[in-house]
Formats: structure tokens, sequence, C-alpha cells
């Protein structure tokens, strides 16, 4: 019958087609799908094409441009302030893995029965709402010698003279930085923790309390499995985020003293050097290292939770199940997902 | 559907007017009808005292327009000016985002008669803008014509201009000697001792304001004029030199202004902690003694002043640094009115006289802290007065030379040094290196200079 009406359809003119149900259903279907991907097109690809173009060219804004093939890719790799910056991600990676183990920590025990939970949620998730032009005022206070930080720590018993400067000691100065920025945004990553969390079936626990397994073992077993995808999700996206750290170093310390960051080398160069095509060459590197990132951490989660959904079954007992199934294609399958 | 219709009737009415009215103001404004009349023809207060015009003016200034503006508002100015020209009258147009707006106001064409000349390329000068004369007649009576000059004509005229030294705190600089306004610091190492002097009276002797960027870009004011008092140093040498941050060994040129800087903070002159300085703060620091001294311009003089209550001990100096036994300071120019070259013969004649007017008699240049304007006219307003008296002399910029005035913009890019146009960075950097100690001064000006002349080699460009 399909090819029958297949061979009738290919007799039939354009016109005919058209007005056939298929006809009618393509049409609506581009018609539909051409305005949004034009709107992805012009907005997201074509300016994207070009800015790959220009990090082929010597050029700034305004004024004439020249083809210079790879020396901007050169330059990248030879600069040194380049490759330093680039260094700095290190400090907000391992600032982000602490901010998420912190978040996940606290979105643990606030969604376990304790007192004043909303309030504690609505004290930690504050600091997200406040613009980031105010976070830097109130960091360069806060760090400032003698005051917020410094009058704290001697609260508690620290001498002055034995603290170190937190913006201007280049050993240190980033960590604080990155202190700023995971005070930021640990309570709105705590909040997306605890929304994944409600969605667990309470029944879970009950069975679990039954069962006599304590709170870190309830953790463990039922809260992380189920939740799994929305951690691997904030952390691809603090890792890339981590790279393309910008609004801290930006506003606290104006990336001076050895706390610019590859974004904020990127904008000295575009827009007070107008090196368009270097920063251009620079943007696409670090697109690069971005996917190269993101495609590594996929893989590495699938290896961490490759054990995920055979949690009663041990190792050994996964192994011959997969050597049976591989005898049996459609088990196979059904078996590994 | 009726008033509807008739709704549509009278809205394309009124377009259709509007079009005729922009065409009309346009065949006026094309008539090609230029004034004869050059600036320096005019005089005042006896030529054209009937001369009836309506002239329209844009201006930055828009805090003048208000009456609360503590100075003297532009009603004022206007008032005095229609007592001896009262049938020209001006009506002042203030823009708030004055640099980007006047742009698109002068393609637009129909601006009116006088503007404030925004940032247009110079070959273009002549399409836009009234000649004021050639500039040698231009120049016997006003100071600094160059601004805006073109093929040796004068397209615009400072509205006023100002000076560069250093802001300080009297009362505190007398502990090094400064009991009165001809004793300030006269080289280099004259002030780094006076630093010292003061160090155990203040927080901070010299306070950088490291941290708001900005602050540090300014330094870099300082090495034209100030160092060399050469006024054609800035757009024509500094391209074509060699080396220009070597030491000169004279105590003068861009090595020893930057050097300051580094001694200072090597020497624990500055404030403790450098990369959380706070401008606004700042202000209110050097009024009441804790700070010595900062490195800015004039325009700093009065905010530093109203700061706190101790507005009398604010000082100015003339910049530590003397050429051949004399200091000198550059004389910047502000804004500068052009003259709409379409505009009819009698509004631009009007204009003439209004912008004469301005330059001469209002006293605006004085009421706004700058410098005198008009030749022989050496009344200086009191920030100047330490300028004054040590015969500092002012002297302007001269322009680019044809042809080249991309050169040092394409220079500063492509060395990175970006000097004078927002090159905080490397100011910064000189402050870390100082105060780290893990660079000598001499290394980073060897650095500099190399940047400089890969630059100049990169851009083809001749060195002298």
């Amino acid at each position: 019958m399909g090819t029958n009406t297949a061979a009738v359809a290919g007799k039939k003119t354009f016109g005919q087609w058209l007005k056939s149900r298929k006809g009618q259903q393509t049409v609506i279907i581009i018609a539909f799908i051409i305005i949004p991907l034009l709107l992805l097109f012009t907005f997201t690809y074509l300016p994207f094409a070009e800015m790959v173009k220009f990090s082929f060219y010597k050029m700034k804004y305004v004024g004439a441009r020249k083809f210079v093939g790879l020396d901007n890719y050169r330059a990248l790799f030879a600069r040194k302030d380049i490759v330093s910056s680039l260094k700095l991600c290190l400090y907000y990676m391992v600032g982000a893995l602490i901010q998420i183990a912190l978040a996940l920590y606290l979105a643990t025990i606030l969604s376990m029965k304790v007192k004043a939970s909303g309030l504690f949620k609505g004290l930690i998730f504050f600091p997200y709402l406040i613009n980031g032009i105010a976070i830097g005022f109130i960091f360069k206070f806060f760090y400032t010698r003698g005051f917020v930080f410094d009058t704290v720590l001697q609260w508690c018993g620290f001498q002055l003279d034995s603290l170190p400067y937190w913006l201007k000691d280049q050993s240190i100065n980033n960590w604080s930085l990155v202190g700023s920025s995971v005070w930021r945004y640990c309570g709105q990553q705590m909040v997306l923790f605890i929304g994944a969390i409600m969605s667990v079936d309470d029944t879970l626990y009950e069975a679990a309390d039954l069962d006599g397994a304590n709170k870190f073992q309830q953790f463990k077993y039922i809260i992380l499995p189920s939740i799994k995808t929305i951690v691997t999700l904030n952390i691809i996206l603090s890792i890339t985020g981590s790279l393309s750290a910008f609004e801290a170093p930006f506003v606290i310390t104006d990336g001076a003293n050895g706390t610019g960051t590859f974004f904020v080398v990127m904008n000295t160069i575009a827009h007070t050097n107008q090196k368009v095509g270097l920063a251009s060459a620079m943007a696409v590197f670090l697109l690069c290292i971005i996917f190269i990132c993101t495609i590594l951490q996929k893989l590495f989660f699938k290896f961490a939770f490759r054990n995920m959904h055979a949690d009663d079954e041990s190792r050994s007992a996964k192994k011959k199940r997969v050597k049976a199934a591989a005898a049996q294609p459609a088990a196979a399958v059904k078996g590994g997902r | 559907m009726k008033w509807q219709k008739a709704m549509a009737a009278a809205l394309a009415a009124t377009m259709a007017l509007s079009l005729a009215a922009c065409g009309g103001s346009d065949k006026k404004g094309g008539s090609g009808d230029v004034t004869e009349v050059k600036y320096a023809d005019i005089k005042l207060g006896e030529d054209y005292t009937d001369l009836k015009a309506d002239l329209k003016m844009m201006t930055n200034r828009t805090d003048m327009l208000d009456e609360e503006y503590t100075g003297k508002t532009w009603a004022q100015y206007l008032e005095e000016f229609n007592k001896e020209y009262p049938d020209i009258k001006v009506e002042i147009e203030g823009i708030t985002d004055y640099s980007e707006d006047s742009l698109l106001r002068l393609q637009g064409g129909d601006w009116g008669d006088i503007m404030m000349i925004p940032e247009v390329d110079k070959s273009d000068l002549s399409t836009y803008f009234l000649s004021y004369g050639d500039v040698e007649s231009v120049a016997e009576q006003v100071k600094y014509p160059n601004r805006w000059l073109y093929d040796g004509e004068v397209y615009g005229i400072p509205i006023t201009a100002v000076g560069r030294g250093i802001v300080y705190n009297k009362k505190v600089f007398e502990a090094a000697g400064v009991t009165d306004v001809t004793k300030t610091p006269k080289t280099p190492e004259e002030f780094i001792n006076a630093l010292k002097a003061i160090k155990d009276k203040t927080e901070a002797p010299l306070y950088t304001n490291y941290a708001a960027g900005w602050t540090m870009g300014a330094w870099d004011d300082y090495i034209a004029i100030t160092a060399t008092g050469d006024a054609a140093f800035k757009n024509q040498k500094l391209a074509h030199a060699k080396d220009p941050f070597a030491d000169p060994g004279d105590g003068t040129g861009a090595y020893n202004v930057y050097k300051m800087l580094y001694d200072a903070v090597e020497q624990g002159l500055t404030e403790e902690d450098f990369s959380t300085t706070d401008w606004e703060g700042s202000k209110n620091m050097i009024n009441e003694g804790k700070v010595g001294c900062m490195v800015l311009g004039a325009w700093s003089y009065p905010q530093m002043k109203t700061a706190g209550a101790n507005g009398d001990d604010i000082g100015y100096m003339p910049f530590p640094m003397t050429i051949g036994g004399k200091q000198y300071s550059p004389a910047d120019e502000d804004y500068c009115f052009g003259i709409n070259v379409s505009s009819p013969a009698d509004n631009q004649t009007a204009a003439l006289v209004f912008v004469k007017w301005m330059t001469e008699k209002s006293g605006y240049s004085f009421n706004e802290g700058g410098l005198p304007l008009a030749v022989g006219d050496e009344n200086y307003p009191e920030v100047y007065d330490e300028f004054v008296a040590n015969n500092v002399e002012f002297i302007a910029n001269e322009p680019a030379a044809e042809g080249e005035e991309d050169l040092l913009n394409e220079l500063n890019a492509d060395s990175e040094l970006m000097i004078a146009a927002n090159g905080n960075d490397k100011i910064q950097e000189i402050i870390e290196h100082a105060s780290n100690k893990d660079k000598s001064f001499d290394d980073i000006m060897k650095e500099w200079n190399q940047k400089w002349s890969d630059a100049q080699e990169m851009d083809g460009v001749e060195v002298k």
C-alpha cells in the first residue's frame, strides 16, 4: 500500500502535491521552523562566522583590515600575558568544585527536617540577588586593610600584622576573588539542588528509615543517584563558567595585579588596544577549550555513573549479564539502556 | 468611521507640513551664503552692535542651564551679552550625552548655528564649520587655536583650557618646606624628598588611586609638555622617537616622570595597600590632610576643595620637573566653539561676535577655573597661583603633521602601551613591580622601548 501511494504521488504535479495532506504538512513545518532558524542563523551563527573571519585579520573596529592568516593564533601562544591568564582558570575551577560540594551539602541538610529552613534558604540565596557591580564594591571594602574581613578575623584572635593583604598579595588575591564568586553563586546552586531533591519520592526515605539507613546512606543511595543529572549539569556549567570568569576580577580589581583572567585580558585587548583580530582569535580558542572540556566531562560522567542503574547488582554480576546479553543484541539494548 | 478618516487626513497633513518644513530649512541652510567677516576683524563693543539675529547653540554644559548651578549660569552670561548686543538672541540647548548625540545632530544637519565641535575627522571640518580665519591672524588674539586646525585655517576656538600639575594639601606640605607658593618642589628629587618629609604626618604622602585605573592613566598626560617643554613632542615627535622611554640623564623626559611614581612606591611613600584605594574617599582624605598629594588634572581641584571642611588647605602645584631652568604645563583645550557653515551669513557674523565675546569678555574660562584664552589676558584663577608665582609656561600641544593624524593611535594600539589613551594597566604594573620589588624600573622602561620600536617597525614608521 505504501509503495502504491508513493508511485501515485510521483505522478502528481508539484501543485497537487502541495495541496495534498502531506504537502500541507511539509509546508507548515517549514513555515514554522524557518523563523526560529532564521533568527538563530542571523543572530548566532552569522556573527560567530564573522568573528572567526576576524580572527584571521589585523584590524580595528574602524579602518582598514589586513589579512594575516594564522598570525593572531601564533601571537596567542607566544604572549605570556595570555597564557598566564589562562592558568588563572584553575583557581576558579577549584572554586567551582568547592562551591558545588558546599551547595550540595547545604541543599541536603536544608531539604531534611530543619527548623527555619526557609529562612536559611533565603539567607544563603540572597547574595545571588545583589548585582555584580555592587558586589564589586562590597568586596573591595570587605578586603580593604583593617576593614570588614580583617576586623572579623581580629575578633577571632588574629593579629592584624600577621594577616596578608587580601587583594595586594599576588599569592592570595586570586583566592580572594574566587571566594567572592563562591559566596555569590553558592546560594543559587543550592536552590537548584533543593528543587531536584524535592522531586525525590518521599516513600523512598520512609523505606530507607525502616531499613535502618542513616542520613548519609540516604544521601548516598537515594538523593545522589536521583539528582545526578542536575549535579552533572551544574558541574559542567561551573567548569565552563570558570573558564570564562570575568565579573569578579573586572569589578573588584580591574584585572590588575595578576588577577586578569582570560576574559579580562580579552576585553582589554579588544576594547583598549583595539586589536579586534587577536581578541577574536582568543574567543575562538576559548570556545575550543570549552568544547574539549565539555566532551571530557561528558565522557568522565558516563564512566563515573555507569553503574548507577544497577545498584543492587554487583559489578561482576553485571559483567556476566552484559556478556550474556551480548549474545542476544535485543536484550543488550534494553539492559544497557 | 468618519472621524477616523478625518484623523488620518489630519495626520497626513501634519506629516506633509513637517516634511515641507524640513525641506524649507534645508534650502535656507544650503544657500551657500557665507559671511565675509573673520574672527580677527571684529572689534567687540564697536562692530555689529545693531545686528539682528536669532542664534541657536548646542552645549554639553547642561548643568549651567539649571538655576541651581553654583557658578554663573548660561542665562547670566546671555544677559550680560545682550547688554552690549541687544538684538542678537541666543537660544541654548543642553545635550546630556554630548559626545555621541552631537555627532548624530551634526550629520543630521539641522542643529543651529554654534556647537561644541565633537570628534570629527579634521578633513571634514570645512564641510560642517566656518573658518575663523587663518591661524596666524587668530593666534594674534587667541592663545590656543591649534585644536581644530586644518590646512592653516582655524575651525574651533576653545571655550576654556586647563593646565596640569599636582593637587596637594598645603598645610601638610608645610612640613616639607613649602611655606609659600614659590617654594613648591621643582625636580623629581625635591618632590621625593618632600614626600619623605611629610611621611610621618600622613597616611599616604602620595595617594596613587591605583584601583580606579583611569587615575593611573593620568600619568601619561605629564610626559609630553611637562617633561619636555616641547609642543611638538606628543603629536609629532613621539611617534618617530627612538627609545622615548630611555633616561635622558638630566632629570626630565618620560623616564623620570614614571620613575617618580616607581620611587615613591618603592620607598613606601604611597598608601599601604594600593589594591583597595578608594577614589571617592580620597577626595575627603586629601581635604583632611590624611593624604599629601595626588597627580591629577586641574579639574580635580574644585572637587578636592569641596570634599570636606578644609577647602582652603587644597592647592595645585606645577609638576616637579624643570627643563632648562623653566617649568611647563600643558594647556589642554576643552570643547571648542564651531560655527555652522550653512547658516545664513548674518547668523554667522552674529555667532562670530558671540564666540569672541565669550572668549574675551565673558570671563567664562576664569569662572570655570580655566586658563585665560585671549592674548594679553593674564588673569589666572586661584588654582594656578603656584603656576603664576613660579613662572610656569603654558603650552598647547601642536597637532600632528598632515597625513600622520592616526599614526600615534596606530602605534599605541600595536605597542599596547596606549599612551594617554586609557593605558592604565602599564602604570598599574609600575606600582606592582615597585611594591613587590620583582622588576627594576630600568627593565620596565627597556620593555616599553622594545614594544614601541616593535610597533614602529610593524607600521613602517621612520625613526628619527
